[in-house]
């Protein structure tokens, strides 16, 4: 049951939340949207429930264009960030209200609904009122509620942000499970970029109303196309270098006085916005590393240093700017005002834009 | 489901043209004597009658439309053109359904240059009737369904079907009279334009003097209204302010006592204050008569004009004063005031500099709301104004007196809604642009901080003795009906009572023998009609306008508002004007004063449906629409049943307000749909207070009793243990 935008536009008056944007979805996969607040990713996931409808545009969900249809008549459902349970109803009535909207009978919706409780591991709460629940398990209730009405898509909208961070982890894990087990289509809406990675199959990275790049999480972690998608993914140094092409699939790129040869089939000879990863950069004193500052190591100044327990954080000024690093070598820390020597690993230099 | 939709409308709207009397009867659909006439009579035919054989060819466009919709709704096409046929035919045929009914009346073209234009015309149209009705309502839906088919209102008919229907109403039952008025006020007697005679009947000494102030005569009712507005507004305000002080930053014990206070004033009519008055000011009254006995001093006619008028609006408005500036001090929030405390500033300063600036927003609204009360009111004026005369009693005086000049009612109506309104914007731009949002989302942990203890002196001793001498007065209201004639003989008597509210028993059954059942009756049946329409009117534009984003939202909020503003004499005078020819010819029946109670008290319905949804979650909506529950559904089986508080709201309020209410229905009412106020105000008129005093009493104690049984059938709203989970889970 696939789901596919073709050039959808969504205006507020003269502010547009949506630019033009052409997806799809395919059957059985789980697609994040992605990006930071206000990019347009929750608007676009209404719009494929129908709660808002395209200025311009089309949208087709399983071959059918429902393009000026409402939620009610597409064959879609949801699961709200607030969870949206409904107050005055226990929780086997807010998973049976679908049903029963949808013309079942009392007795069929309630068996269909304790199935539902079931899959998700609450069956013995269907007397429950859900201010009686905790957070998670009233997540579940709205993932049974959603799933119940075996919908073509299932809609998730920031669904793990009103979680601490442990239950954040265990219920992602969840839904990934519950998805394949279920061959479910669904879309994912996060700005949390190390979520979005954990449970897609495919990613789409937003920013202002626009597609910044799609593709499956190693790709955009990988491969970023723009500087904004280096420093959206994960984390990044900007930092200026000069590129040119040893082979269709290799570039040389300088940076201050080291040259890195990086893959790369796109970029033109000239300067260049390189992003630098900080897990890339391994940090060593002079006196440790082989061969004594030689042309592949860039010299460089411990700025700050922190511990974090599991691995070291730096800020070093080196010629090509102040770069973040992370270090797991935690046993003999450097010190603000250390020399070191940074070595830069190719897959973690990325060229951005020449 | 969505094109069988459009269908039944079309048929339902052809059908009430072809099998129900277009025009309306004398007698009203329930004798059944039309269905004979059908086809042959004049009066009686059916919209299609009239046209084949009666003549009325103009008629047969409106037909033809409805022809369309239906073939619109059975070719096989898309949604898409499905929706634009049926918008261009409900458009069409409901522009042509304005254009006859506006433009054929009584004795043929209703203007000259019609007949200049088309020639004369041989026919002519009374009132529309029960077929007419169906099918402008039929075209209605037909053109939102369209509308909703081409991806408006978020595709949904319902929604869709009830904008239209909510903007409908309110063009026709407010928006339509005050422009009647306005176009009246430029007309002479018969209906020609001349816009210098509006300033003819303005421009006079009896209106604008300014005498009153150099000493000799009197001033003109405007000035006069005005005063008293300012006066009003002013003292209200500050005995509203001392009141929510005490009961919100001090260790008063007796809260709860100040808070029936507020309640007192809704299920009051308007007048008992005034009355009440009567019984300690007036001539006969308490205090002449002590004065008198004491010390030998004549009594005076003191109490009547601007004193009397002036304390019987500042004891009947307070309260309302009070309910605003509650929420203005509650929302002060705490925290600021401690965090002034901690810079040094003490409990004095920090009130005059932190809180008092605060409020000064919500101290402005509450001038305003005292200042448009005041000018609204008719009550108070009729009872106690003596020679005072206002712009709300000179209205009354210049349509039923022998003045009898509709002209002189409709200018002096313009010139009071020019008040009310310029209040109303004045609101609107103080409150809007100086608002202080201090209550934010976030929990506040600070706690309030007490008054200082000159600010809370004064406060109590103003508001104490004014509380106590409300209860007083209340109390004299309800003895005034125990005793045989108040300042001469004060023997207990149930006379009055028996008098109003009679029974006998005879042979042939009960008969109510008592002079106020029959207004008794009619008061109750015509409010127990306006109030479940009025509440569920007003909840489902609140519904509308909170949940709902369409195109022109805010246009129709603006003019829920605005009905709010404009005072019930005016709108009673509209009505007069608006309803007494075709094409809505209602003057004189029930149907316009059940009308005039639900547009009237609408606004407060909407205003508490607003407040109240807009605490529920709008994923709580959405939720459900997602989960299949159309509209309809979700409206019925998620947001009623979380609205219940406001649901009560708002059923008591339209049947209290449909009780109490005097100003606008004073010009409805006739010897055959008496209210019960209107009859008070005659015997009050007359003197005969005793019998006025009983009744009210009795108004009361059934305002009480509806209240009560309200509450028991709408019933709590059930929420699991805590009712704090409104937002749909723990934020």
């Amino acid at each position: 049951m696939s789901v596919e935008f073709h050039g959808v536009v969504k205006r507020y008056g003269a502010a547009t939340a949506v630019a033009g944007i052409t997806f799809t979805v395919e059957s059985g996969t789980l697609v994040t949207l992605l990006g930071p607040s206000g990019c347009g990713k929750t608007t676009t996931l209404r719009m494929i429930a129908g709660l808002e409808l395209p200025s311009e545009g089309r949208i087709v969900i399983a071959g059918r264009d429902v393009t000026t249809l409402g939620a009610t008549q597409r064959d879609v459902s949801m699961v709200f960030q607030s969870y949206a349970l409904f107050p005055h109803m226990n929780v086997l009535e807010n998973v049976c209200y679908g049903l029963r909207r949808s013309g079942q009978s009392r007795d069929d919706a309630a068996k269909s609904a304790r199935e539902g409780l079931l899959q998700v591991g609450l069956a013995s709460y269907e007397e429950r009122q859900p201010s009686e629940l905790s957070g998670g398990q009233q997540q579940r209730v709205a993932v049974a509620r959603a799933l119940v009405l075996k919908p073509s898509v299932l809609l998730f909208d920031e669904p793990l942000s009103n979680l601490d961070a442990r239950l954040r982890r265990q219920m992602r894990e969840e839904i990934r499970e519950l998805q394949q087990r279920l061959g479910l289509t669904v879309v994912y809406v996060t700005h949390d970029q190390q979520e979005a990675m954990a449970v897609s199959d495919r990613i789409i990275v937003m920013n202002a109303g626009r597609i910044e790049q799609q593709g499956s999480p190693r790709d955009l972690y990988e491969r970023p196309a723009t500087p904004f998608l280096a420093r959206f993914m994960g984390e990044s140094n900007p930092a200026r270098g000069t590129v040119r092409r040893l082979d269709p699939t290799q570039v040389r790129v300088r940076l201050g006085d080291v040259e890195i040869d990086v893959a790369n089939a796109t970029a033109t000879d000239g300067d260049a916005m390189v992003a630098i990863r900080p897990e890339a950069i391994a940090v060593e004193r002079p006196g440790d590393a082989p061969g004594d500052f030689s042309a592949d190591l860039l010299a460089g100044t411990i700025a700050k240093a922190s511990y974090l327990g599991t691995h070291m954080e730096y800020s070093i000024d080196t010629e090509a700017g102040t770069l973040f690093a992370t270090c797991p070598r935690v046993e003999r820390p450097l010190a603000a005002g250390d020399a070191v020597a940074l070595r830069l690993a190719p897959r973690g230099v990325i060229v951005v834009e020449s | 489901m969505i094109s069988r939709a459009p269908l039944a409308w079309s048929v339902a709207g052809l059908l009430a043209a072809l099998a129900l009397p277009w025009y309306a009867l004398q007698e009203g659909l329930d004798s059944g004597a039309w269905f004979s006439g059908l086809w042959s009579s004049e009066d009686y035919a059916s919209g299609l009658a009239q046209i084949v054989a009666h003549g009325k060819w103009w008629l047969a466009p409106v037909l033809s439309a409805l022809v369309a919709c239906i073939v619109a709704a059975l070719v096989p096409t898309t949604r898409q053109r499905r929706g634009t046929l049926l918008l261009l035919a409900g458009t069409a045929g409901l522009v042509l359904f304005v254009a006859q009914a506006l433009g054929i009346g009584l004795r043929g073209w209703t203007a000259g240059w019609l007949t200049t234009l088309f020639g004369e015309l041989d026919g002519r149209q009374v009132g529309l009737g029960a077929g007419g009705a169906v099918a402008l309502v039929a075209l209605l839906s037909l053109l939102s369904i369209g509308l909703a088919l081409r991806g408006a209102f978020g595709g949904d008919a319902f929604v869709a079907g009830a904008v239209t229907t909510v903007a409908a109403s309110i063009v026709l039952f407010t928006a339509w009279p005050i422009l009647r008025i306005l176009v009246q006020a430029f007309q002479d007697g018969d209906g020609v334009l001349a816009p210098a005679l509006l300033v003819e009947r303005l421009a006079t000494e009896k209106i604008w003097s300014l005498r009153c102030l150099s000493g000799g005569g009197r001033c003109g009712v405007a000035w006069n209204t005005l005063f008293l507005a300012l006066g009003c507004g002013a003292g209200t305000t500050a005995l509203g302010l001392a009141f929510a002080l005490i009961v919100m930053r001090t260790s008063f014990g007796f809260k709860k006592t100040l808070r029936v206070l507020t309640v007192l004033p809704i299920v009051t009519p308007p007048f008992v204050i005034g009355l009440a008055l009567i019984l300690v000011f007036g001539r006969s009254g308490l205090v002449n008569q002590f004065l008198e006995w004491s010390m030998g001093i004549e009594p005076t006619r003191w109490i009547y004009g601007f004193h009397g008028v002036f304390l019987a609006q500042l004891f009947a408005f307070t309260p309302v004063a009070f309910l605003v500036l509650i929420g203005v001090v509650e929302g002060v929030s705490p925290t600021l005031e401690e965090a002034s405390q901690t810079l040094r500033a003490d409990r004095w300063s920090t009130f005059t500099t932190v809180s008092l600036p605060l409020m000064r927003p919500g101290l402005a609204n509450a001038f305003l709301v005292g200042f448009i009360e005041s000018i609204a009111d008719f009550g108070n004026p009729i009872v106690l104004g003596g020679d005072y005369g206002v712009l709300s009693t000179e209205i009354y005086f210049a349509v039923v007196g022998a003045q009898l000049d509709y002209g002189r009612a409709a200018s002096l109506a313009l010139l009071l809604l020019v008040f009310a309104l310029g209040a109303f914007f004045l609101q609107r731009r103080i409150v809007g642009s100086g608002s202080y949002a201090t209550i934010s989302g976030k929990g506040d942990s600070g706690l309030p901080t007490p008054l200082p203890d000159a600010a809370r002196r004064a406060a109590a001793c103003v508001a104490l003795p004014w509380a106590a001498f409300t209860l007083l007065l209340y109390g004299f209201a309800f003895v005034g009906g125990l005793v045989k004639v108040w300042g001469r003989d004060y023997t207990p008597t149930l006379d009055h009572y028996a008098k109003a509210f009679a029974v006998e028993h005879t042979a042939d059954g009960l008969i109510w023998t008592g002079a106020a059942w029959n207004s008794f009756w009619t008061t109750v049946k015509l409010a127990a009609i306006a109030a479940p329409l009025t509440a569920a009117l007003g909840l489902i534009a609140a519904w509308l306008l909170v949940r709902q984003r369409f195109a022109g939202r805010a246009t129709l909020e603006f003019a829920t508002m605005l009905s709010f503003a404009v005072p019930g004499t005016v709108i009673g005078v509209a009505y007069v004007f608006a309803f007494n020819v075709p094409p809505i010819e209602i003057t004189g029946t029930a149907m316009i004063i059940v009308l005039c109670f639900i547009f009237r008290n609408m606004p407060v319905g909407v205003r508490a449906g607003m407040a109240a949804m807009s605490q529920i979650d709008r994923s709580l909506d959405e939720a459900s629409i997602t989960l299949r529950g159309r509209a309809p559904q979700t409206l019925f089986y998620v947001v009623l049943p979380l609205l219940r508080p406001a649901i009560v709201g708002a059923l008591v309020y339209g049947f209290v307000r449909a009780v109490t209410t005097v100003s606008a229905v004073v010009f409805l009412v006739t010897a055959e749909y008496e209210l019960a106020t209107t009859y008070i105000i005659l015997r009050v008129i007359n003197g005969d207070y005793g019998l006025a005093i009983a009744y009210s009493c009795a108004l009361i104690v059934l305002m009480l009793a509806v209240i009560l049984l309200i509450q028991f059938a709408v019933g709590e709203r059930r929420l699991g243990r805590r009712a704090v989970a409104l937002t749909g889970g723990p934020a």
